[in-house]
C-alpha cells in the first residue's frame, strides 16, 4: 500500500493544475459558475427551511414528515450515487488513458484498486454532497441542534457514500467481465437518461401544484402518516436516516451510535469485497476493454435513402457535411438518446399550458390567454436557446480532433458553417414551431396572437441558430467530446447570455404593440392607420434584430473558423 | 511545386519557423528532417493550410496557401502524423465524404476508392465504423483519403509511424509513382534511411531554420568525409552544442 498515495498523485496534480490554469475567459466561467452554484445553494437551504419549518407547524405528524423526507433523500441519493458509481467506475477502472500506464507498472495490486476507488468515488460523490450538505445543514438550523450534530452527519455522509460506492465498481467488475467496456457504458447512460425522464414526466403528471390544495393536501398527509420510519432494517438509507435523527436533539445515543456502526461495518465489509472481486477479476475485464471487436458490417440504411433525396439539392461537398453530421448523430448514444429527453419536454411543456386553470386567474379569460401566449414566446425562446446550446453551439467542437480533414480540404470556412446551419435549422424551425402552435392551440388564443407569435418564432429561431453557431465558432472547444461539457464553457456562458438578452429585446419591442392591440380591443376602440405605422416601428426593429442576431455571429464565426488554431 | 519564400511562425516569443526557403519541384521527393521540436510539423501544417504564418509566403503550384487557400488545398494530399478521423463513419463513408468535399466524379471516384481499398489491403474493413480500425489501418485510410482525388503535391508527416513492412513498401512505391507522374511531395521522417532511399533531395531544419539541403551525397560530402551515414551527419548538424549561425561555417548555404 505505499504505492497508494504515489497512484493518486497525477490526478492530484492533474486538479492542481486545471485549477491554476488560466485562459482567457476563465475568471469570468468561475465568477459565473460559482454564482451559480451559491445561488442554487442558497435556493435548497431556503426551501428545505422553509417546508422543515412548515412541517414543524403541524401538530403530530409534523416530525413524522421530516423524518420521512429525510429518509427519502438517503434513498433518493443512494439510487443516484450507485449508478454514478458504476459510470465512473467503467472509465477510471477500464476506459480512462492513463490506466494503460498503470496496469503496466509494477504496482501492487490493491494499491492499485484503492487509488483508483478513491478516485472513483470522489467523482461520482462530490456533487451530492456538494448539493446534499444545505439540506442537512437545514435539518440543525430548523431543531436548533448542537454542535455534536454539525460534526456527526458528515461522518455519517462519509460512511453513507462508501457503500453505494463499492457496490457501484463491483457492479461494474462484475458487468465488464460480461459485456465490453464501452458498449456497457452507453447502455447504463441511456438507461440512466430513461429512468430520469420516466421521474420526470412521472412528477409532472401527478400535477404537484395540486399540493397547494388543501383538500388534495389532507389525503397526501394521511399517506405519508401510513408510513413510519423502521427502527431496523437492512437498508443503508435507513441506518443513515437513524444515525442523523438522534443526533439532531444532541447526543446521537445507542440508537445513532448502532447505525453508524452498520454504516461503517457495512461499508469497510463491502470495501474489502470489492477488493477480492478486483484481484480476481479485473485483468480479465481490462483486457477484454482493449481488444477492438468489430463493429459489425454497415449495409445502405432507409436513412442513407432519405438522406440522398433530402440533400439532392446542395452541392455534393455540402452534401457530404449534411450526411456526416446526420449519421454522427444517430450513431452517437449520447446524442440520439437526448431525443428521449427533448419529447418529454415537449410533452411536458404542452401538457403545462393544458393544465393551465386560466378561468381561477381573477381576470377576463380572453386577457389571460393572450398574456400568457405572448409570455410563451420569450419562454419557447428560452428553451430554443437551451437547446441550441446542447446542439448547435457544439456543431464545430464536435469535429473534435478531425477537425484536419476540414481544415486541409477545399471547402471554405463559409461552406462549412452554413451547411452546419442547414442540418440544424429545420428540425429546430418545426420544434420551435410545434411549441408555439399547439400551445396557442391549447389557450385558443386570437388569430392575430397566433400569427404574431408563429411569425416571431420563426424569425427567433434563424437568431437564435445563427448566435448559437456563430458564437460555438469562435469558441470551439475541439479536445472535449462531451457536447454538454463543450456548451458549459466560457463561450456557452457568453452565447446564454447573448441569447437571453435577444429574446427578452425581442418580446420587449413587440410588447408595446401587443398591449394596445388588446387594450383596443378590449374597449372596444379600432386601431387606426397612424397607430398600426406607429406599431410597425417596433416590429421592423424587432426582425432588423433578428436579422443581425442571424447574420453577425455566423459572420463572425466564419471569420473566427478561418484563423483558429488547430487541436 | 512546393515552395516557401521567408517563412515565419511565432508562438507568442517562441519563433517555431523563422524565414524559411524551401522548394520543392514537381516529380521530386523532398525529405524534411530535423530533431522533435525543430519546426518540421508546423511548416507542413502551414502548407497544408492548417495554419496560418506569422508572415512569409507558401505556395503550391502557384497558389498562394493563404491568399488563395481553396485553391492550394484542392491539389494537395495532406497527411498528418496523427490519424485522427471520424469515429463514427465507416471506411467507405469516409472516403465518400472526401470524394464529394473535393468534388470528384462519382463513378471515378468509386472506381479510385476501390482500387485503393485493395491496394491498401483495407477491403474488408470499408463497412466497419472507424473506431473499430488499429492505427495502422487509421493511418492507411488517411492516406487513401490524401491520393483519393490525385493531388498534385503530397504533404506528408511522419508517413512510416504504425505501418507494418508490407505497408511501408507499399507506400514507397506509391510516392515513387506519383514522383514519376510530376508530384511534388513534401515527406517529414526521423526514418533516416527511408529518407535516404527514396528521396531525392533532403532538407535538414533545426530550431526553425533550414541549416542544410541536398541530397544525401551532397550533405555527406559538406559535413564529413562522404562515408559517413545520414545519422552521423544529421547528429553533427544538429548537435545541441552548436547554434545554427555557427553552422553556416560547417555547411555551405542551403539553395
Amino acid at each position: 500500500m505505499r504505492q497508494y498515495p504515489i497512484l493518486l498523485k497525477p490526478a492530484y496534480y492533474s486538479f492542481r493544475n486545471r485549477t491554476r490554469r488560466v485562459e482567457p475567459g476563465t475568471k469570468l466561467r468561475t465568477l459565473a459558475l460559482g454564482l451559480l452554484a451559491i445561488s442554487v445553494w442558497a435556493f435548497t437551504f431556503y426551501a428545505f427551511v422553509k417546508v422543515l419549518r412548515y412541517f414543524q407547524g403541524i401538530e403530530f405528524i409534523g416530525p413524522l414528515l421530516a423524518t420521512k423526507l429525510l429518509s427519502m433523500i438517503f434513498l433518493v441519493f443512494f439510487g443516484i450515487l450507485i449508478i454514478s458509481n458504476i459510470i465512473t467506475a467503467l472509465s477510471t477502472y477500464y476506459l480512462a488513458d492513463e490506466l494503460e500506464i498503470l496496469n503496466q507498472v509494477p504496482a501492487e495490486p490493491s494499491a492499485l484498486f484503492f487509488s483508483r476507488f478513491t478516485e472513483s468515488l470522489l467523482e461520482s460523490s462530490w456533487m451530492v454532497l456538494f448539493f446534499g450538505f444545505p439540506i442537512f445543514l437545514s435539518y440543525g438550523v430548523v431543531n436548533a441542534s448542537p454542535l455534536i450534530y454539525y460534526l456527526w452527519f458528515p461522518l455519517v455522509l462519509a460512511f453513507f457514500l462508501l457503500i453505494p460506492g463499492t457496490i457501484g465498481v463491483s457492479v461494474t467488475l462484475l458487468l465488464v467481465n460480461l459485456f465490453p467496456a464501452r458498449r456497457t457504458r452507453e447502455i447504463l447512460l441511456f438507461l440512466a437518461l430513461l429512468i430520469f425522464i420516466a421521474i420526470y414526466l412521472m412528477f409532472r403528471l401527478l400535477r404537484p401544484e395540486r399540493l397547494a390544495d388543501p383538500e388534495a393536501f389532507q389525503s397526501i398527509v394521511s399517506y405519508f402518516a401510513a408510513f413510519q420510519i423502521p427502527t431496523s432494517s437492512y437498508h443503508p438509507y435507513i441506518w443513515a436516516t437513524n444515525a442523523i435523527l438522534p443526533a439532531l436533539n444532541g447526543w446521537p445515543g445507542g440508537n445513532g451510535f448502532l447505525s453508524l456502526a452498520l454504516l461503517m461495518s457495512t461499508g469497510l465489509a463491502f470495501v474489502f469485497l470489492s477488493n477480492w472481486l478486483h484481484q480476481g477479476m479485473y485483468r480479465r475485464g481490462f483486457s477484454r476493454s482493449q481488444e477492438a471487436k468489430r463493429s459489425g458490417y454497415f449495409r445502405r440504411t432507409p436513412l442513407d435513402y432519405v438522406l440522398v433525396l433530402v440533400t439532392f439539392p446542395f452541392s455534393p461537398p455540402t452534401r457530404a457535411i449534411f450526411v456526416k453530421e446526420v449519421k454522427f448523430f444517430f450513431r452517437d448514444t449520447t446524442q440520439w438518446s437526448q431525443l428521449f429527453l427533448l419529447a418529454a419536454l415537449v410533452t411536458v411543456y404542452l401538457y403545462n399550458f393544458k393544465a393551465i386553470p386560466l378561468s381561477r386567474a381573477g381576470m377576463p379569460t380572453f386577457f389571460v390567454q393572450n398574456l400568457i401566449s405572448f409570455l410563451n414566446l420569450a419562454l419557447a425562446g428560452f428553451v430554443l436557446a437551451a437547446l441550441s446550446a446542447r446542439f448547435v453551439f457544439p456543431m464545430v467542437s464536435m469535429e473534435g480532433r478531425a477537425f484536419w480533414i476540414i481544415r486541409s480540404s477545399p471547402l471554405s470556412a463559409r461552406q462549412v458553417i452554413w451547411a452546419k446551419f442547414g442540418v440544424m435549422i429545420f428540425p429546430l424551425l418545426i420544434l420551435s414551431e410545434t411549441l408555439i402552435i399547439f400551445s396557442n392551440h391549447l389557450l385558443q388564443v386570437s388569430r392575430f396572437m397566433n400569427y404574431l407569435s408563429a411569425i416571431t418564432m420563426f424569425f427567433m429561431t434563424f437568431g437564435i441558430v445563427g448566435l448559437a453557431l456563430g458564437v460555438g465558432s469562435m469558441y470551439p472547444r475541439f479536445h472535449l467530446e462531451n457536447p454538454a461539457k463543450i456548451a458549459a464553457g466560457y463561450g456557452g456562458v457568453v452565447y446564454m447570455l447573448i441569447s437571453m438578452a435577444f429574446i427578452g429585446v425581442v418580446v420587449a419591442l413587440e410588447a408595446r404593440p401587443v398591449y394596445f392591440y388588446f387594450m383596443s380591443y378590449f374597449r372596444g376602440i379600432p386601431i387606426t392607420t397612424e397607430e398600426w405605422i406607429g406599431f410597425s416601428f417596433y416590429f421592423v426593429t424587432a426582425a432588423a434584430l433578428n436579422v443581425i442576431a442571424f447574420l453577425l455571429p455566423i459572420r463572425m464565426g466564419i471569420k473566427s473558423l478561418e484563423k483558429i488554431p488547430l487541436p | 511545386m512546393i515552395e516557401t519564400i521567408n517563412l515565419t511562425k511565432q508562438y507568442f516569443k517562441l519563433a517555431a519557423v523563422k524565414d524559411l526557403n524551401l522548394n520543392v519541384r514537381a516529380g521530386e521527393i523532398f525529405g524534411f528532417l530535423g530533431p522533435n521540436g525543430a519546426g518540421k510539423t508546423t511548416t507542413l501544417r502551414i502548407i497544408g493550410g492548417l495554419i496560418q504564418p506569422t508572415r512569409g509566403t507558401a505556395r503550391v503550384f502557384g497558389h498562394d496557401v493563404v491568399k488563395d487557400p481553396v485553391a492550394a488545398r484542392q491539389i494537395i494530399g495532406f497527411i498528418p502524423d496523427r490519424p485522427f478521423l471520424y469515429q463514427k463513419l465507416t471506411g467507405e463513408e469516409f472516403l465518400r465524404f472526401i470524394a464529394q468535399i473535393w468534388n470528384l466524379d462519382d463513378r471515378k471516384a468509386k472506381m479510385e476508392m476501390d482500387r485503393l481499398f485493395e491496394v491498401f489491403d483495407l477491403s474488408d474493413w470499408r463497412n466497419e465504423l472507424i473506431e473499430s480500425y488499429s492505427h495502422g489501418m487509421k493511418q492507411k485510410l488517411v492516406m487513401v483519403s490524401a491520393l483519393l482525388h490525385e493531388p498534385k503535391a503530397i504533404v506528408i508527416d511522419e508517413p512510416f509511424v504504425g505501418l507494418d513492412p508490407r505497408a511501408t513498401r507499399l507506400v514507397k512505391d506509391i510516392f515513387s509513382e506519383y514522383r514519376r507522374k510530376g508530384c511534388a511531395i513534401l515527406l517529414s521522417t526521423h526514418t533516416l534511411s527511408v529518407a535516404e532511399e527514396i528521396a531525392d533531395r533532403i532538407g535538414i531544419i533545426h530550431l526553425g531554420s533550414l541549416i542544410a539541403v541536398g541530397t544525401a551525397d551532397e550533405l555527406k560530402k559538406r559535413v564529413g568525409s562522404g562515408d559517413e551515414k545520414l545519422e552521423e551527419i544529421f547528429l553533427k548538424l544538429t548537435s545541441p552544442f552548436k547554434e545554427p549561425e555557427k553552422l553556416d561555417a560547417a555547411v555551405s548555404h542551403p539553395t
